[in-house]
C-alpha cells in the first residue's frame, strides 16, 4: 500500500469541485450585495411628507402636511385633546385591540366611545401586534401616537408608508400643555388651542396657589394612598417620576409611595397598614370596582376605610397624560383631599 | 470492472434518502408565497390581490387598473396596493427567510450537539438578543433609526452571546457538555438582567414582550433585504458542511480519525448558526418550534443525511412559518396573533406525532 | 538500512499524564511497516493511551509520536486520517445509514471540499465490504446489522481510507467467540494481503499469540516485554504483570502458545487465618489411589492438584482430566530433582495435603518426605490403609515417615467422605509465600 500524497490529488475529478466553489462564491457575492443595497436604502432618509416641520416628543423632527384632514389617533390621551380642540372631524381612525379579542372596548371606556362617538369601522388594531395593513386601508395623512405602539414600528410607517407619525409621549404636565400646541399648530387652530391652554394654565395654577396657602400656613399635606389595582399580597400604585404621583403632588397631597423604588411599586398589605394614610383614593373603569380591592390584606383595617375617606377616582386620571387628568382629575383629587379648603 | 454491478439493482442511495424532496419542497414554498397574500388582516378578493402581484412584478405591464371591479377602501387602489405588495408580500418574504434561517440553524445544531432536541437558541442566543432590544427599548437609543438601531443591537446581543460560548468552545474545556451549560448559564443571566431593566420601564416591558413572542408585522423591503442577505451567506455556508456534520454524528473521536477536525468544525458551524439565528430573529423577535421541527420533517421525508437535512430544513422553516402565518389569518381572521404564540400551537402537537410515530430505530431522536 | 517511512509508528520516550496519574512512562516503541502487532497488558496499563497518542487524541506531555516519519501532530487532521485508521473499541452510531455510506464515510481524507464521491470511492467502498465479507448487505442499515457485522463494517471503513497503519482498540470485546475468530482471521489476511502494518490492543492473550506477529506487554504505563509470541508469553508473565497462576500449553494445531488460567495469584495474608477459598488442596497418590479423592475434592468444589505421579499412571490422568496442575516424572524413572521442585511447589501452595494409600516404592518415596517437610504448615490428612496389604517396598522408610506425620498432627480419615468433613471442619492455615 504505497503511502498517499498523490492519490488524493488524483482522485478528484477536475470539473466538480471548481463549479461548486464558483457557485458558493457567487452565492455569498449576491447575499453581500443584497445585504449592502438593502442598508444603503434603508438608511437613506424618507421624502418630506410636507411642508411643516414639527419636533416631536421624542425628539423626532417629522415633516407634517398642512391642516391634514384624515388623522389616526393612536391613544385615549390624544383622542381627548383632538376632542377638546374640536378636531373629531378630522379623525378617521383610532386604537383598538384585535376585533375578536376585545375590540375599541379595550382602550376606550363605553362613556369615551360615546361622547367620541367612535366605531369598529375606525379600529387600528396595535394590539396584540400592529396592523399596518388597516392604517393603510385608512389612508391617513397623519397619524398621532402615545407609547403604544412600538418605536421601531413609528419608523417603519414613517419611512416605508411615507405617513408622518408624531408621538406625542408627554413626561409631564406641562408636557400636555406644549402638545395640545403642538396640535393647534399642526391643524391651524389657534383660536382653541390658546383657549385650551388656557383652561389647563389655570387649573394648574389654582392647585399650585392652594399649595402655596397650605405651605404658608404650615399645614401639612394630607396622607393618600392612591391605587390602581390589589391582590393578596398588596396594593399596586404610583412611584416616583410617574404622572399619578405628579398628579398627587400638584393636588398637595403626600403620598406615602413618593420614595418607592420603582416606578409602579406593589406595597405591601403590612406597608399600607404602618403608613395608615388619611385618604385612600382607589381607581376604577375598566371592569375594576371596589371590590377587587376590598380583596387586598388589611383593607377593613385602614383607618380611611374606617372613617369613610375611601373614594373612586376614574383610573383614567391618574394614567393617560391628557386635558381631562388636569380639567377634571385634578380638582377632583383635591377635593378629595382637601374637602375644607382654606380660603 | 464488474464491481459496480455488485449493487444489487434498486438499492436506494442512503437509507431513504430523497434528494429530490428538495425541488418538491421549493415548489411547494413557491407557491405558498404566490398564494398567501390572499390572507391578510384586511380582507382583500383573491383575484383582485392576483392582479395586484403580476402588475406589480410585471412593472405595471400587466393589469393597468388591478383594482377594476374590486371595492377598494378609503385609500384607494394605491393604498389597496400598498397593502397587497409593501405590507403583507414584505411580511411572506420575511417569514420565508426567517423560517428557513432558523430551520438551516437548528438542524446544524442538532447535528453538532447530536441531539434531537437542540434549537437554534440553545446556545443563550435569544437571551442576548432579546437584551440587545430591550437596551434600545428601554434607554430609548436613536429614535429616528430605531427601525434600524433595534434590529442591530438584538443582531450584537445574539452574536455577542453565542461569541462567548464559542471561546469556551475553543478552550480547553470545548467539550459539547461545556458549551450546553455555559449557554444555559448565560441564558438565566442575561434573563435576570433583562428583568430587572424592565422594572423600571413598564412601557419598555410592553414592546419588548411583542419582542418575545415574535412578530411579522410592519417590515419593508430594505429590511427584509438585510435579512434575507445575511441569511442566504451563512445559509449557504452552512449548507456546505454537511458532510462534517454526517462524519460528525459517529462521535468526535471517529470522526477526527476519519479527518475531520470536530472542534475547529464545531466553531465554525456554531458561529454561522449564530449568525443565521441572530439574523433571522433581529427583525421578528425570538420565534420558536421552527428551528426545532423543520430538520425533523425532513429527516423523516427525505433522510438523515446532513447534505439533505440542511437545506430541506431551511425549506420546511419557511413553508412552516409561512403556514403558521396564514393559519392564524384563517383560525383569528382580522387580526395577526404574535406568529410566536402560533408556532407553539402548531409545532408543540406536531413535535409530539413525530417523536410518537417514529418507526424503532430507525429515525434519530431515539432516547 | 530502514528510513524512516518504513516503520509505521514510533514513539520516543513518550510521556503521558492526566492530572497525577501517568498512563505512560517513558514509552518507545519502533512498529515496522507490514507487522502485525498485538498491543496487551491488564486494565490501566495504558494501551488505550497509546493508541490515542498514536493517532493524535493527546498530546503527550514529553517524546515524539511520528507516523511514516512525520510527528503526528504536526500533521493536518485529514493527513494523518490518511495515514492511520483507527476501529474503536465500542462505537455506537444514533442514526442510521447504509452499511455503503456508512463505509464511504471513510473516503472523507480523501476529498476535497464539496467535492462528491466518485465512481472510484463506492468501488473502493464495494471491494472494502467484500474483503469483509459484507457485500451482500449493502444495501441494509448500520442500525439493523448484528455487533460482529458492524465491528466488520468498521474495519471495512478504515480499509477504505486506504491508510497503511491501521489501530484497533479492543476490536473483539463485544463479540462472540466465533465473530472474534472471524475477525481476527480477516485483519491478519488483509494485513499479509495489502501489507497493512496493524497494531491491535488486546486482551485475549491467547487470540494475541494467535493472530500476531509480536506482542507488546504493558504494565503501569511502562514497556514490560516485546516479542514474538512464543518468547513472550510465560507462566511467569501472567503471574507478574496479570497476577494470575496460568498454566503454559501449546496448541499442537497452530503451534502458537496458550495460557490456561487458573486462579489470582493470593494476596499476603493479613492475619493468621484469613480465609482463602477453596483450596488448592493437593493429593498424593499414584495407582488409582488418589482419584476418588480428586474426584470428590473437584466436585466439592475445590482446586486440586496431583504429584509426583508418573506418566501412565491412571491418576494422572485423572489428575490431568481434571485439569489439576501435576508435577510429573517420566515412567518407572525416580523422582528427578526437577519435578521434585515443582512437587515441592505444588505441596507449598496447597492450603492441604491429602495422602491417599498409595503404593510406596523407591521411586515415588520423595512424595513422603516432601509432605513431611511441611508437616505442621499445612494441615495433613492421612488416609488409613487397610490392614493387610502390603504397600511398603522401601524396606520400611515409607511407614516409617508415615508413622512421622501421624505422630507429627497430620489427622487420619478412612474415606473420602471423611476428608470433605475434615476441610471443612478444620480452620484454614494461610499458605506460606
Amino acid at each position: 500500500m504505497r503511502l498517499h500524497g498523490s492519490s488524493s490529488a488524483s482522485a478528484r475529478s477536475r470539473g466538480t469541485v471548481p463549479l461548486a466553489w464558483f457557485a458558493v462564491g457567487l452565492i455569498v457575492a449576491a447575499g453581500l450585495s443584497v445585504v449592502g443595497i438593502a442598508t444603503y436604502y434603508a438608511l437613506q432618509p424618507g421624502a418630506p411628507t410636507g411642508p411643516l416641520t414639527v419636533t416631536d416628543d421624542l425628539g423626532r423632527t417629522v415633516t407634517v402636511p398642512a391642516d391634514p384632514g384624515r388623522v389616526v389617533v393612536l391613544g385615549p390621551s390624544i383622542m381627548d385633546s383632538m376632542y377638546r380642540l374640536g378636531l373629531r372631524s378630522h379623525v378617521v381612525g383610532v386604537d383598538c385591540y384585535a376585533p375578536s379579542l376585545g375590540g375599541l372596548s379595550s382602550d376606550y371606556s363605553s362613556d369615551q366611545v360615546a361622547l367620541w362617538n367612535l366605531s369598529a369601522s375606525m379600529c387600528v388594531q396595535t394590539g396584540p401586534t400592529f396592523e399596518v395593513e388597516e392604517l393603510l386601508a385608512l389612508g391617513p395623512q397623519l397619524v398621532l401616537a402615545a407609547t403604544i405602539v412600538s418605536v421601531a414600528a413609528v419608523e417603519q410607517i414613517t419611512q416605508t408608508y411615507h405617513i408622518p407619525v408624531v408621538m406625542l409621549q408627554p413626561a409631564t404636565l406641562t408636557g400636555v400643555v406644549l402638545d395640545d400646541q403642538l396640535m393647534g399648530e399642526i391643524f391651524e387652530v389657534p383660536g382653541s388651542a390658546s383657549v385650551l391652554a388656557q383652561s389647563l394654565q389655570s387649573a394648574l395654577s389654582r392647585a399650585a396657589s392652594l399649595q402655596d396657602n397650605l405651605t404658608a400656613n404650615g399645614t401639612p399635606f394630607p396622607t393618600v394612598l392612591v391605587t390602581y389595582s390589589a391582590d393578596a399580597n398588596g396594593y399596586w400604585t404610583f412611584g416616583p417620576g410617574t404622572f399619578g404621583q405628579s398628579l398627587i403632588e400638584l393636588a398637595s397631597g403626600a403620598s406615602i409611595s413618593a420614595n418607592a423604588t420603582l416606578p409602579y411599586p406593589e406595597l405591601s398589605g403590612e406597608q399600607v397598614l404602618a403608613s395608615d394614610p388619611e385618604f385612600l383614593v382607589y381607581g376604577t373603569g375598566f371592569g375594576i370596582n371596589e371590590s377587587i380591592y376590598a380583596g387586598g390584606p388589611f383593607w377593613s383595617q385602614l383607618t380611611a376605610i374606617q372613617d369613610g375617606r375611601a373614594v373612586g377616582m376614574d383610573s383614567n386620571y391618574f394614567t393617560e397624560p391628557d386635558p381631562t387628568m388636569i380639567l377634571v382629575g385634578l380638582p377632583q383629587l383635591i377635593a378629595v383631599l382637601h374637602p375644607n379648603p382654606l380660603a | 470492472m464488474g464491481v459496480t454491478s455488485a449493487i444489487p439493482p434498486g438499492t436506494p442511495r442512503g437509507l431513504g434518502r430523497r434528494p429530490w424532496v428538495l425541488g418538491l419542497l421549493l415548489a411547494l414554498l413557491g407557491l405558498g408565497v404566490f398564494f398567501s397574500p390572499i390572507l391578510g388582516t384586511v380582507s382583500v378578493s383573491p383575484d383582485t390581490v392576483l392582479r395586484i402581484l403580476l402588475h406589480q412584478v410585471s412593472g405595471g405591464a400587466l393589469f393597468s387598473d388591478p383594482c377594476a371591479g374590486a371595492s377598494v377602501p378609503a385609500s384607494g387602489c394605491a393604498g389597496l396596493i400598498e397593502i397587497v405588495w409593501d405590507a403583507r408580500l414584505s411580511e411572506i418574504m420575511l417569514a420565508v427567510v426567517v423560517g428557513a434561517g432558523l430551520g438551516i440553524s437548528g438542524g446544524t445544531l442538532q447535528g453538532v450537539f447530536r441531539n434531537p432536541l437542540a434549537d437554534p437558541f440553545l446556545l443563550g442566543i435569544s437571551s442576548g438578543g432579546t437584551l440587545g432590544a430591550a437596551v434600545v427599548v428601554v434607554f430609548r437609543i436613536g429614535v429616528s433609526e430605531q427601525n434600524l438601531l433595534l434590529p442591530l443591537f438584538a443582531f450584537v446581543g445574539a452574536i455577542g452571546t453565542g461569541a462567548v460560548i464559542l471561546v469556551a468552545a475553543r478552550s480547553r474545556f470545548g467539550s459539547v457538555e461545556t458549551l450546553l451549560l455555559t449557554g444555559v448559564a448565560l441564558s438565566s443571566f442575561l434573563s435576570a438582567v433583562l428583568s430587572l431593566l424592565l422594572l423600571y420601564s413598564p412601557s419598555g416591558s410592553l414592546q419588548v414582550d411583542f419582542w418575545l413572542l415574535g412578530n411579522l408585522g410592519s417590515l419593508d423591503w430594505t429590511q427584509d433585504g438585510i435579512a434575507f442577505g445575511v441569511v442566504l451567506v451563512a445559509g449557504t455556508l452552512l449548507a456546505t458542511y454537511g458532510r462534517e456534520l454526517n462524519l460528525l454524528q459517529l462521535g468526535p473521536d471517529v470522526a477526527q480519525s476519519l479527518g475531520v477536525d470536530s472542534r475547529k468544525v464545531r466553531v465554525r458551524l456554531l458561529l454561522l448558526a449564530s449568525v443565521t439565528t441572530a439574523a433571522a430573529v433581529a427583525f421578528t423577535g425570538i420565534i420558536g418550534f421552527v428551528g426545532l421541527v423543520s430538520p425533523h420533517v425532513v429527516r423523516r421525508i427525505a433522510g438523515s443525511d446532513y447534505r439533505i437535512v440542511l437545506p430541506g430544513a431551511a425549506l420546511v422553516g419557511g413553508g412552516f412559518l409561512l403556514a403558521a402565518r396564514d393559519l392564524s389569518l384563517v383560525a383569528f381572521p382580522g387580526t395577526l396573533l404574535p406568529i410566536g404564540i402560533f408556532t407553539s400551537f402548531a409545532g408543540a402537537p406536531f413535535f409530539a406525532y413525530l417523536l410518537f410515530r417514529r418507526r424503532g430505530a430507525s429515525t434519530m431522536g431515539a432516547p | 538500512m530502514t528510513g524512516p517511512s518504513d516503520v509505521a509508528l514510533r514513539l520516543r520516550g513518550v510521556t503521558v499524564r492526566f492530572g497525577e496519574r501517568t498512563a505512560l512512562h517513558d514509552i518507545d516503541l519502533e512498529v515496522p511497516r507490514g507487522q502485525l502487532v498485538a498491543l496487551t497488558g491488564p486494565n490501566g496499563s495504558g494501551k488505550t493511551t497509546l493508541l490515542r497518542a498514536a493517532l493524535g487524541f493527546l498530546a503527550p506531555e514529553a517524546g515524539s509520536v511520528e507516523l511514516f516519519g512525520n510527528e503526528v501532530l504536526s500533521l493536518s487532521v485529514a493527513e494523518r486520517a490518511r495515514r492511520v485508521a483507527w476501529v474503536p473499541q465500542e462505537e455506537n452510531p444514533r442514526e442510521d445509514a447504509q452499511l455503503l455510506d456508512y463505509v464511504l464515510y471513510g473516503r472523507y481524507a480523501h476529498l476535497g471540499w464539496l467535492q462528491g464521491e466518485t465512481t472510484r470511492d463506492r468501488d473502493a467502498a464495494l471491494r472494502a465490504l467484500r474483503a469483509v465479507g459484507l457485500e451482500e448487505r449493502a444495501g441494509d442499515g448500520i442500525l439493523s446489522v448484528s455487533g460482529g457485522e458492524k465491528q466488520r463494517a468498521i474495519l471495512a471503513r478504515a480499509l477504505v481510507q486506504e491508510a497503511p497503519l491501521v489501530l484497533l482498540d479492543e476490536p473483539t470485546s463485544h463479540l462472540d467467540i466465533a465473530h472474534q475468530l472471524d475477525f481476527l482471521t480477516r485483519v491478519r489476511e488483509l494485513s499479509r494481503e495489502r501489507g497493512v502494518t496493524v497494531v491491535s490492543a488486546l486482551h485475549d492473550l491467547n487470540l494475541a499469540a494467535r493472530f500476531s506477529d509480536r506482542i507488546v506487554v504493558l504494565s503501569r504505563g511502562r514497556r514490560v516485554a516485546d516479542g514474538v509470541p512464543s518468547d513472550v508469553l510465560s507462566e511467569e508473565l501472567l503471574a507478574r504483570v496479570w497476577g494470575v497462576v496460568a498454566d503454559l500449553r501449546r496448541d499442537p494445531r497452530t503451534g502458537a502458545p496458550y495460557l490456561l488460567p487458573h486462579h489470582l495469584v493470593h494476596p499476603a495474608p493479613s492475619g493468621p487465618a484469613t480465609f482463602l477459598g477453596k483450596g488448592p488442596v493437593h493429593v498424593v497418590g499414584g495407582g488409582g489411589s488418589g482419584a476418588p479423592y480428586l474426584r470428590v475434592l473437584s466436585e466439592a468444589g475445590y482446586r486440586v492438584t496431583a504429584g509426583a505421579l508418573h506418566l501412565l499412571d491412571s491418576d494422572l490422568e485423572t489428575a490431568e482430566s481434571l485439569g489439576a496442575l501435576t508435577a510429573v516424572e517420566v515412567p518407572f524413572a525416580p523422582i528427578g530433582d526437577e519435578v521434585r521442585e515443582r512437587l515441592r511447589a505444588l505441596l507449598e501452595a496447597a492450603t492441604a495435603i491429602v495422602v491417599a494409600p498409595f503404593p510406596v516404592g523407591p521411586s515415588n518415596l520423595p512424595n513422603l518426605e516432601e509432605v513431611r517437610r511441611l508437616l505442621g504448615r499445612v494441615p495433613i490428612l492421612l488416609v488409613h490403609r487397610t490392614a493387610g496389604q502390603e504397600w511398603d517396598f522401601t524396606g520400611g522408610r515409607a511407614r516409617a515417615l508415615e508413622n512421622e506425620l501421624r505422630d507429627g498432627g497430620a489427622q487420619t480419615v478412612t474415606g473420602t467422605t471423611q476428608v470433605l468433613a475434615a476441610l471443612a471442619a478444620r480452620p484454614v492455615v494461610p499458605v506460606a509465600q
